[in-house]
């Protein structure tokens, strides 16, 4: 995919589709990126919608908070785990949201080294979601232990019984894995919105907007000195950040891998992991994508040419997904081994089955309706696609939780899980929260990487 | 500190065919600014990435050591124990705490660095006092050039300037 | 780690032993002299615990126990190795007393007319009384439980002289045949054992005897290994131990029963009408016990009829068979049965009536009319442990003593004599059953102490007498003396109960039979409010905390009832309600009830769960009541259960093989080959490599081992919403596993401890350290460094970490379990696990610990034997071994060469140091094609 591709279509007048065109067809001038992307923020007049979004997402944060409390001070028994199943929501929604939080680093990075300009107009978006879902991604496995408030044991440091981390764990390797990525990703952030902050400041109604955008702004002042560095920087975090976001899934996977027990101590868990994590991550861009272009009216900007090219990613990696299954069940069954088939039998046939054909729907078929173009081409049909993904992805890692775990070596000792109403509190409050951050996002910060556009729209012009 | 005259272009091309020329000419471009990254610009001008790629190597590597070395350290003199028949130095899975925070230290070095080379943070430039600066974040390209010693050579210059599409040009403080 | 924080480690547990003790005010030894079961040095040092030899009753009969006290404080019960019921081993009840003793629900108050009151005022009433009673107006009533104390009997019949028209009416709740001589089986010198309904190896005084006895039978040499047939109507752990067994209704265990023991005799008994496959199995059975000669041994179980035990005793007789009969003691009172007392109390004859130490308006006749006979008799006094059902029907309650607070003496049921002296003073204002009785006798101030003395002094010194005494107390058994007697007796003459199980033998018309049995945990009731026994998963069925009824699986089709529907099931004086359980190879047309549930005033653990079974026939202690209907109602109450798995299908069975008598596992007793690895030998290790070698073939299922680990370790109690959870925290779970097929199912047990894996799967995955390998090879988990992230559990292949997912023993206790006195059941050597952090099996880390520096005190290695497990300890069967891998001779290193040596899901290469050898069965080659 070329530099024209997302270009062609995003800025000459009279190419966006109906319904696409309602405010602004031409975006093809530095003023018109800006006023379409500064505009809403430095206009308060313009959030009603915003405002009741905004309500709900604080209710269910209050939710998923309160939930967290009363947790410490209940207990982590609240919870339906037991002692056979002793994992259960937290880390099934961990994973799902460190892979949800991969899909923006990998936007931003690998796209950005690959010269996929296209990725000007929605690489914050992503970006922003990352780290949302990393920081709550990060809060869960805290939630599920059974003494959260020694969580920073995990960190060497100097203490007065002289132990370190025990580095043989995957829950080390995980712990800094989550903790770098989060920080790292913070940093690429950041230093994206630098000059947009920038911008902002220099275009700021009010003193205190000013102020503010100018202080985070660290003073930007366009120089081609300080560009020529800050690009040099934001590129080379780009390359380290693409090992990273695989590294940190593979570690994810490796949480499972790592053990020896039957559904988990897979050699494939690492790299499907990561297609996974891209894959749910894509499908939740896409819902954000869809939700921030309609209220924020950036038809012009994040155009239906976007959705397509992500609907082929997410199209590629359903199939990855499928092809990653058969191989587990492949290996399963040509094992041999009497655990690993009756694993796959209970898989398939026991009492968790159901969910795991809905999960093998949502992630391997639903997809494939991405061949035909049209499907490609309707937003809700995308829309749809990519929820089903999400929920399909979601259950693809309560499944591996359960399926292991009530279904092991020792039949005296098989299982079932049962879920409480705090286990759904807390999931359903982690997308209030997710939400609330990304409002607070929305209304605050610069939505679209306006200076990459504001270059993607030199070169559209000049070619 | 210094005077400078600043420059303003409308587009990239004006400017960019300014420096060239203006650097025929002998005088010395101070500095530009421009809504975005004007490709090989900033090289020109004389800025070098070196400082950041030096601290992200190092700051990267380093990081990764200590870590190797804390782990090897603790595992092996500073409370080894037996844990599932496993070696102290259990080498083969040491590897990836190192990599983990030997990528966020590249980057937090980096960060530093970046701020470093470019004198950053300077909320209360001098360049802001300028009525102009306030486009270069928006859509205007300006170019800072060395105010020529005397008025015959200032007025030249800003003709020329005009004469290659300046839109505006100002004294200010750099 | 610098030897500072080792030393304010430790400083900082014993402040905490310190604190603990302090803690609850009035933990002391009694004012009398107590003496301990070894002799420990002058001037004890604090916190060093001390054992004595008392003995605990169990219906009645005593098993000798040695019990472990720290700072005056008793906390772990085990068995005493010189006392010939118990063997050194211990059941469930005995292990559970310490529960008992802290239980904060036990009375503590006397509760006159209508409020609390006070031993004096109740003396008061008593002296008016007790003048009536000499009158002949108002004779006493003495109503108890089965009475074995010499001293109690002593001073039952010296009552019954001095008060004339003293009656004292006696039954056993569990409803136990009333029988002249006891029998008590050799059943480590039958060949051929045929049990007819009878539970030998059940809950009961003799379980941990005949549990060691059946075992040393089929010990010895392989070849000639006993075999057990056991002809029952519900599972009983008899049956689930049996080489073969046949389910039958009680009708036909009573033909069975007639026609073997006349055959066997000799005779030519009617054959009974069996079908083709029972025909086929009595016949290879009796072809067996005929050739067995005198090692053909025959089990009457209290279900037949007198006849039928008769008939069986005099099979046995005439055979030979080695039986032990203990005639009842000479010299002192027999008590009426319990059919004498309810005609004379529905006659309103009773107006003076002392309820000792039993309860029953729950246990004999629960419902209305026994109520309101009882709360009319104008001086009824109950003395009891609880202020329970029937506490509140009488005018007077007063509260007993438990044994560990109370001088006594008891007789086992095989005759063995022991003197039970107190560990502690009383907790509460209460009096033992024996000061009582001594109340009615005028003595206002009596001392317990005293009264049992005076049985057993003779004419001598003093100081003979002292030696004799204390020696006795030391060992625990009395010898070399009877029990003064007293020739007086009650007025009447024994007399049969009313044999109420002769409803039963009268075909039923149509319907259900229903079999009572006393529950596998809670016995008769008495252990009701009992949470460690309540826990106590039952050994068939891994349900807790209620009783279920159990249905054969084509009744249950019948029906359209699936496990876990609440069915009724109706007599024709009564009905009770509970959740199915289909059990496969139960009789058809028999429903299995059990007794003890269904409390209503037991207290905050026992009341209100499950059914009273004794509902179905109130009045009436048999087993068996013909005629009953079973209703769906349609609602479900699904047991709280342990295990929720049973079957072995497919390669399964590798978790629990089986060998016939005389074979090899295949590849056992070979020494292993290593197993390569990447990293190499794990370091060196110290010179003791502690193992442990599980017989499963010795496991008779009896969840001695379950409790005792429990009380050593202080494990909590969470509750029936918890275990329906999953989430009890037993350290030791014994699987129950289907074996046989439909044809003839069985059962097969494996105790699971932790496996201590050499290559620990849990300790890699520990992020913080929390789980790791000692030198001696341990497993340990390091409690206050685990944060509970649970990775050791998801990766345990064996299962066998528990996780406190609440502060069970630290703030959200089960019920009042966190109340005061209970906090003093715990041991000071095991810490108390907070919340959120995972705990399991140590291998009884502090016991090894404690022989380590008793060891070094001499700078001796510690012996073989010098470290024993607590499940060890308590195993009837001594299934358990526990040892040191380095010492070449020692017991672990020589089972693990046996030919039967598995090691539990190997071909993980784990390297477990819990190993186990193979099931073995022993079936009679005619019916070996019964079953697979």
């Amino acid at each position: 995919m070329t530099m024209a591709v997302g270009g062609a279509e995003i800025f000459p007048a009279g190419t966006a589709r109906p319904g696409d065109d309602r405010r602004l067809t031409r975006v093809n001038t530095n003023e018109a990126v800006n006023v379409l992307v500064t505009g809403p923020l430095l206009d308060s007049e313009r959030w009603r919608r915003w405002w009741i979004a905004f309500a709900v997402s604080a209710a269910l944060t209050v939710i998923f908070f309160g939930s967290m409390i009363y947790l410490f001070v209940a207990g982590i028994g609240i919870f339906g785990n037991n002692s056979i199943v002793v994992w259960g929501y937290p880390i099934a929604n961990y994973v799902w949201w460190i892979g949800i939080g991969n899909a923006g680093t990998l936007i931003s990075s690998m796209l950005l080294l690959t010269h996929q300009r296209w990725r000007a107009a929605i690489n914050r978006l992503a970006e922003a979601m990352t780290l949302m879902a990393v920081a709550i991604a990060g809060l869960m496995p805290i939630m599920h232990m059974g003494r959260p408030q020694y969580f920073y044991w995990l960190a060497p440091y100097p203490n007065t019984m002289g132990l370190w981390p025990q580095w043989r764990s995957a829950l080390i390797w995980d712990f800094w894995a989550i903790l770098s990525y989060l920080l790292f990703s913070i940093v690429f952030w950041y230093t994206g919105l630098i000059p947009d902050l920038a911008t902002l400041r220099d275009r700021a109604t009010t003193r205190a907007k000013r102020v503010v955008y100018g202080a985070l702004a660290l003073g930007w002042r366009n120089s081609a000195r300080h560009w020529h560095i800050y690009q040099t920087y934001y590129r080379t975090m780009a390359a380290l950040a693409t090992p990273l976001v695989c590294s940190v899934h593979s570690i994810v996977g490796l949480d499972f891998a790592a053990s020896l027990m039957p559904g988990w101590q897979e050699t494939i868990f690492p790299p499907y992991f990561v297609v996974g994590a891209m894959y749910s991550g894509f499908g939740m861009v896409v819902v954000l994508c869809a939700a921030v272009r309609w209220g924020l009216r950036l038809e012009a900007l994040i155009t239906m040419r976007h959705f397509d090219i992500m609907a082929k990613v997410m199209l590629m990696a359903g199939t990855v997904m499928l092809i990653s299954y058969a191989t587990e069940w492949f290996s399963g069954w040509y094992s041999g081994r009497g655990v690993d088939r009756r694993f796959l039998g209970f898989e398939f046939a026991g009492t968790y089955s159901p969910l795991y054909w809905i999960m093998i729907f949502c992630n391997c078929i639903a997809v494939q309706a991405f061949w035909f173009r049209s499907v490609r081409r309707s937003l809700p049909a995308i829309i749809l696609i990519s929820v089903l993904i999400n929920i399909g992805m979601w259950l693809e890692r309560i499944l591996i939780v359960w399926n292991t775990l009530s279904h092991h070596y020792v039949a005296s000792m098989w299982r079932l899980f049962y879920p409480t109403l705090w286990d759904w509190l807390i999931l359903f409050g982690s997308l209030g929260f997710f939400a609330f951050l990304y409002l607070l996002f929305v209304r605050f910060f610069p939505v679209v990487s306006m200076h990459e556009v504001r270059q993607l729209v030199r070169e559209e012009t000049a070619s | 500190m210094s005077l400078v005259l600043l420059a303003e272009f409308e587009r990239e091309e004006a400017l960019v065919n300014a420096v060239g020329q203006l650097g025929e000419r002998d005088y010395r471009v101070i500095d530009a600014f421009t809504p975005y990254e004007v490709e090989g610009l900033g090289g020109l001008l004389g800025a070098s990435p070196f400082r950041v790629r030096a601290a992200m190597l190092i700051g990267g590597l380093g990081a990764a050591a200590l870590c190797w070395f804390v782990e090897w350290y603790s595992a092996t003199l500073g409370f080894p124990f037996d844990s599932g028949s496993r070696p102290p130095n259990s080498w083969p899975v040491f590897p990836l705490f190192p990599f983990e925070f030997g990528v966020l230290m590249a980057g937090v070095f980096g960060f530093a660095a970046m701020l470093w080379s470019t004198g950053l943070p300077s909320l209360n430039h001098p360049f802001f006092d300028s009525p102009l600066s306030d486009r270069a974040s928006q859509d205007r390209f300006l170019l800072a050039i060395d105010i020529p010693s005397t008025a015959r050579a200032r007025r030249t210059l800003e003709r020329l300037l005009a004469d290659m599409g300046a839109e505006a040009i100002e004294e200010a403080e750099l | 780690m610098s030897a500072g924080t080792e030393i304010s480690r430790r400083a900082a547990l014993k402040l905490f032993a310190a604190g603990a003790a302090v803690s609850l005010a009035g933990c002391s030894r009694p004012y009398e002299e107590i003496l301990p079961y070894v002799d420990m040095p002058e001037g004890m040092a604090a916190g060093e615990p001390e054992y004595y030899a008392t003995a605990l009753p169990l219906g009645g009969y005593a098993r000798g126990v040695i019990v472990k006290a720290v700072e005056g404080r008793p906390i772990k019960i085990a068995g005493n190795p010189r006392h010939p019921a118990s063997l050194g081993a211990t059941d469930i009840f005995g292990e559970a007393e310490i529960m008992a003793l802290y239980d904060p629900e036990r009375s503590g108050t006397i509760r006159g007319p209508n409020s609390i009151s006070g031993w004096s005022e109740f003396f008061a009433e008593l002296l008016a009384r007790t003048d009536k009673a000499k009158s002949g107006a108002a004779p006493l009533h003495i109503l108890t439980s089965t009475v074995t104390s010499p001293t109690l009997l002593r001073q039952i019949a010296e009552l019954s002289g001095q008060v004339p028209g003293t009656r004292w009416f006696a039954y056993d709740p569990a409803g136990g045949a009333a029988e002249g001589a006891r029998l008590v089986p050799r059943l480590d010198k039958a060949k051929v054992i045929v049990s007819l309904d009878a539970d030998p190896l059940g809950p009961g005084p003799m379980q941990v005897v005949l549990g060691r006895r059946f075992i040393d039978g089929r010990r010895s040499a392989d070849q000639r290994m006993s075999r057990l047939y056991a002809v029952e109507s519900i599972w009983t752990l008899t049956g689930a131990n049996a080489d073969h067994r046949l389910a039958l209704p009680p009708a036909g265990i009573e033909a069975i029963a007639m026609e073997i023991a006349g055959r066997l005799g000799g005779g030519n008994a009617p054959p009974a009408d069996l079908p083709g496959e029972a025909r086929h199995f009595v016949e290879a059975m009796l072809a067996d016990l005929k050739a067995a000669g005198q090692g053909a041994l025959l089990l009457a179980g209290g279900s037949l009829s007198a006849a039928a035990r008769k008939a069986v005793d005099d099979a046995n007789r005439k055979a030979g068979a080695p039986v032990d009969r203990i005639e009842p003691p000479q010299g002192l009172p027999h008590p009426e049965a319990l059919g004498d007392f309810l005609a004379s109390l529905y006659g309103g004859k009773v107006e003076n009536l002392l309820v000792l130490d039993c309860n029953p308006a729950y246990d004999a006749a629960p419902g209305k009319t026994f109520a309101d006979r009882l709360e009319a008799v104008p001086f009824a006094v109950h003395a009891g442990c609880y202020d329970d059902e029937t506490a509140g029907l009488c005018r007077w309650h007063l509260p007993l003593s438990h044994p560990l607070e109370a001088w006594s003496d008891l007789t086992s049921a095989d005759g063995a004599v022991s003197i039970v002296q107190p560990l502690i003073r009383p907790l509460y204002e209460t009096r033992s059953a024996h000061e009582v009785v001594a109340l009615y006798a005028g003595q206002p101030t009596p001392s317990g102490h005293d009264i049992v003395r005076a049985t057993w002094r003779q004419d001598e010194t003093d100081e003979a007498f002292e030696n004799w005494w204390r020696g006795t107390l030391v060992s625990g058994i009395v010898s070399g003396r009877a029990p003064k007697s007293s020739s007086l007796s009650p007025a009447a003459s024994p007399a049969e109960a009313l044999a109420p199980e002769d409803a039963a033998r009268t075909p039923p018309k149509g319907g259900f039979t229903a079999v009572l049995r006393p529950d596998p945990t809670i016995y008769d009731g008495r252990f009701s409010n009992n949470a460690w026994l309540q826990e106590c998963p039952k050994p068939l069925s891994k349900g807790t905390w209620t009783n279920v009824v159990s249905l054969a699986p084509v009744d249950a089709q019948a029906l359209s009832v699936e496990d876990g529907d609440v069915v009724a099931v109706a007599s024709v004086e009564g009905a009770v309600e509970g959740p199915a359980r289909i059990d496969r190879g139960q009789a058809k047309g028999v429903v299995g009830l059990t007794l003890g549930y269904g409390r209503l005033r037991a207290g905050a653990i026992g009341t209100g769960l499950g059914y009273n079974a004794r509902l179905l026939a109130p009045g009436s202690l048999g087993n068996v009541v013909a005629g009953v209907k079973v209703i769906r109602t349609g609602r479900r109450a699904p047991v709280p259960s342990t295990q929720m798995h049973f079957s072995l299908e497919g390669d399964l069975g590798k978790l629990l093989p089986e060998v016939t008598a005389g074979e090899a596992l295949p590849g056992a007793g070979k020494p292993r080959e290593p197993v390569p690895s990447l990293f190499g030998p794990g370091p060196a290790k110290d010179p003791y490599s502690w193992a442990m070698v599980i017989d499963t073939a010795a496991c008779i299922g009896c969840n001695a081992c379950v409790i005792a680990c429990q009380s050593e370790n202080n494990i909590a109690v969470v509750g029936p919403d918890e275990v329906a959870n999953g989430r009890a925290m037993h350290w030791l779970r014994i699987d129950r596993y289907d074996l046989g097929d439909a044809a003839e199912p069985r059962h097969g047990f494996e105790p699971v401890p932790c496996m201590h894996c050499e290559k620990a799967p849990c300790e890699p995955v520990c992020p913080v350290e929390a789980s790791v390998h000692d030198t001696e090879g341990l497993n340990v988990q390091v409690y206050n460094r685990c944060v509970g992230t649970r990775f050791c559990q998801s990766n345990c292949p064996y299962k066998v970490r528990r996780f406190n997912w609440f502060a069970y023993n630290s703030g959200q206790e089960y019920q009042d379990l966190g109340k005061e006195p209970m906090r003093a059941r715990f041991n000071p050597d095991v810490t108390v696990r907070a919340r959120g952090v995972m705990e399991k099996c140590t291998y009884c880390v502090q016991r090894i610990s404690g022989a380590r520096r008793e060891a070094e005190k001499t700078d001796t290695p510690i012996p073989e034997g010098g470290v024993t497990t607590a499940c060890q300890d308590a195993c009837p069967t001594r299934a358990i071994q526990f040892g040191n891998l380095q010492d070449p001779a020692s017991k672990v290193n020589r089972l693990r060469a046996d030919r039967r040596h598995f090691t539990l899901l190997a071909e993980l290469g784990t390297r477990p140091r819990t190993t186990y050898l193979a099931r073995v069965r022993n079936p009679n080659p005619k019916l070996a094609g019964d079953s697979a």
